[in-house]
């Protein structure tokens, strides 16, 4: 479903508009008030081209206050976090921090993680990186491990079962 | 000798053994310390878009690591650099979020205190090691070859957060190139992302803008493309093949790190750089004129 279906449907969510607006700020102290609409944020959007994303349309459905059919689409998973609608947009408003936001909301509220993030969590849950050192193959097509090279032990956290017990609480806590 | 704590994050050190080769091989000619430290975890930065808060805290978890051992981080993930660099600005400027972390971090015995200084490898060599020395140190100047860089975005943006390299017209990669005796050229797509962080859960696309950017600079007769992040040469490398497929042309565009072209001029052998794990084209890089 892509955004312009999204602004007919659903009345606006003040409370949910208030907390990502608190959320966002307690964050980066930006909201999304300032968009003045230039779109400049979406002329040079990675995503924009390729997958259709508008971070501009976004900020004015936020503004909005429709946050429910933001959450629910999955257009607020093409952002590439190239991070140039923060860097350019003159109003400092930061689309891309919307999206980080938004896609939070998206999970803390139960909607299905898509793709391999619930992979990367879990790894990082059981030993601390979102993968464990993996077999590559080289120029000459040799299949080689870090054990093969003149590397040190791969750094980990150390007690494993109290990085998992405060990491696992964070996991499953609500915004 | 300067000490770093070295701080590897997730990609370079399980996969992107190239960049690791390179870095542990240059860093002691250019007399730069890297001291090894157990504990460390994710930066927290791939789940961003999952929980920020855990992103906040695994950052703040590895600057509480280093802090403790008394010596800057060296971070030569752009992703990771940027995520540690956010954390702290975070934490200096949130009262509320600062205690909530630090309570979590009393559980491995660990604070947050103070910021300290996180230094990335184009930082590092460019401006605390500087160029004279590099010149120095060049035995076999790549003359003539003509490079493509390419920053990686998590490095140059957003640039309130404090970030090495300026973000619409990054040259130090180039500074440091030209005093090795390579040719970098600025290119229009210069700034163009490579699509990694929508891999994790759009593939093909991501994949078309890695491939999209690679036909830029074949078309351009480029020699080779220079990279400094685990994610970008993890899509331009490590993926070629498959970016190739997907944009419909054939690519051989050698992509390198810095790092192992930095070596590379300094006459270190190509194995011991990393150089047979790269599988573009690198044998194609010529040195000393074509
Ligand atoms: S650049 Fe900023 S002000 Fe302009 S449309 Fe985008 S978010 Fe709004
Ligand atoms: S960070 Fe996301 S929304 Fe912003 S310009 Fe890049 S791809 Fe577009």
């Amino acid at each position: 479903m892509s955004i312009i279906d999204l602004t007919s449907m659903g009345e606006p969510q003040k409370d949910i508009k208030n907390e990502i607006n608190t959320r966002l700020k307690k964050l980066q102290g930006e909201i999304s008030e300032f968009c003045y609409q230039c779109a400049k944020c979406t002329s040079g959007c990675e995503a924009h081209k390729l997958l259709e994303l508008e971070p501009h349309k976004i900020v004015a459905l936020l503004k909005r206050g429709l946050i429910d059919e933001l959450v629910n689409s999955d257009v607020i998973w093409t952002c590439m976090s190239c991070f140039k609608c923060r860097e350019r947009c003159p109003q400092k408003v930061a689309p891309v921090e919307i999206l980080f936001a938004l896609k939070n909301i998206a999970v803390a509220s139960g909607k299905p993680i898509p793709g391999k993030y619930s992979a990367m969590l879990q790894s990082i849950l059981s030993i601390g990186l979102i993968q464990d050192a993996q077999t590559v193959s080289n120029h000459n097509n040799q299949t080689i491990k870090r054990n093969d090279l003149d590397l040190p032990d791969l750094s980990k956290p150390v007690d494993g079962n109290k990085f998992q017990l405060v990491l696992s609480k964070l996991a499953i806590e609500k915004i | 000798m300067k000490k770093y704590v070295f701080y590897p994050g997730c990609v370079m050190p399980t996969e992107q053994y190239a960049y690791e080769l390179s870095i542990r091989e240059i860093m002691p000619i250019l007399d730069i310390e890297l001291i090894d430290v157990k504990g460390f975890s994710c930066c927290g930065e791939p789940m961003k878009s999952v929980n920020q808060l855990m992103t906040i805290y695994l950052s703040a978890r590895n600057i509480s690591i280093a802090e403790k051992k008394g010596y800057d981080i060296f971070v030569p993930c752009p992703m990771c650099h940027l995520s540690l660099s956010e954390c702290q600005n975070v934490l200096e400027n949130n009262s509320d979020i600062n205690k909530r972390i630090n309570e979590m971090l009393s559980s491995e015995n660990l604070s947050y205190n103070k910021p300290i200084n996180i230094v990335n490898t184009v930082d590092l060599i460019h401006d605390i090691i500087g160029l004279e020395k590099i010149k120095n140190l060049v035995k076999n100047p790549l003359n003539n070859l003509k490079v493509a860089t390419h920053y990686g975005c998590h490095l140059i943006r957003p640039s309130e957060i404090g970030r090495p390299v300026d973000s619409e017209n990054p040259q130090k990669m180039e500074n440091i190139l030209k005093a090795i005796g390579a040719e970098p050229l600025d290119y229009p797509e210069k700034l163009d992302c490579c699509g990694s962080m929508i891999n994790t859960n759009l593939p093909e696309s991501a994949l078309t803008k890695t491939g999209q950017k690679l036909v830029a600079v074949q078309d351009q007769n480029f020699d080779v493309f220079v990279d400094i992040c685990p994610w970008c040469h993890r899509m331009f490398d490590s993926k070629q093949k498959k970016a190739g497929e997907i944009v419909a042309t054939k690519l051989e565009v050698p992509v390198v790190y810095l790092t192992q072209l930095l070596g590379l001029s300094f006459g270190i052998d190509r194995n011991k750089l990393g150089f047979n794990l790269n599988l573009s084209p690198v044998e194609k890089i010529k040195l000393g004129g074509k």
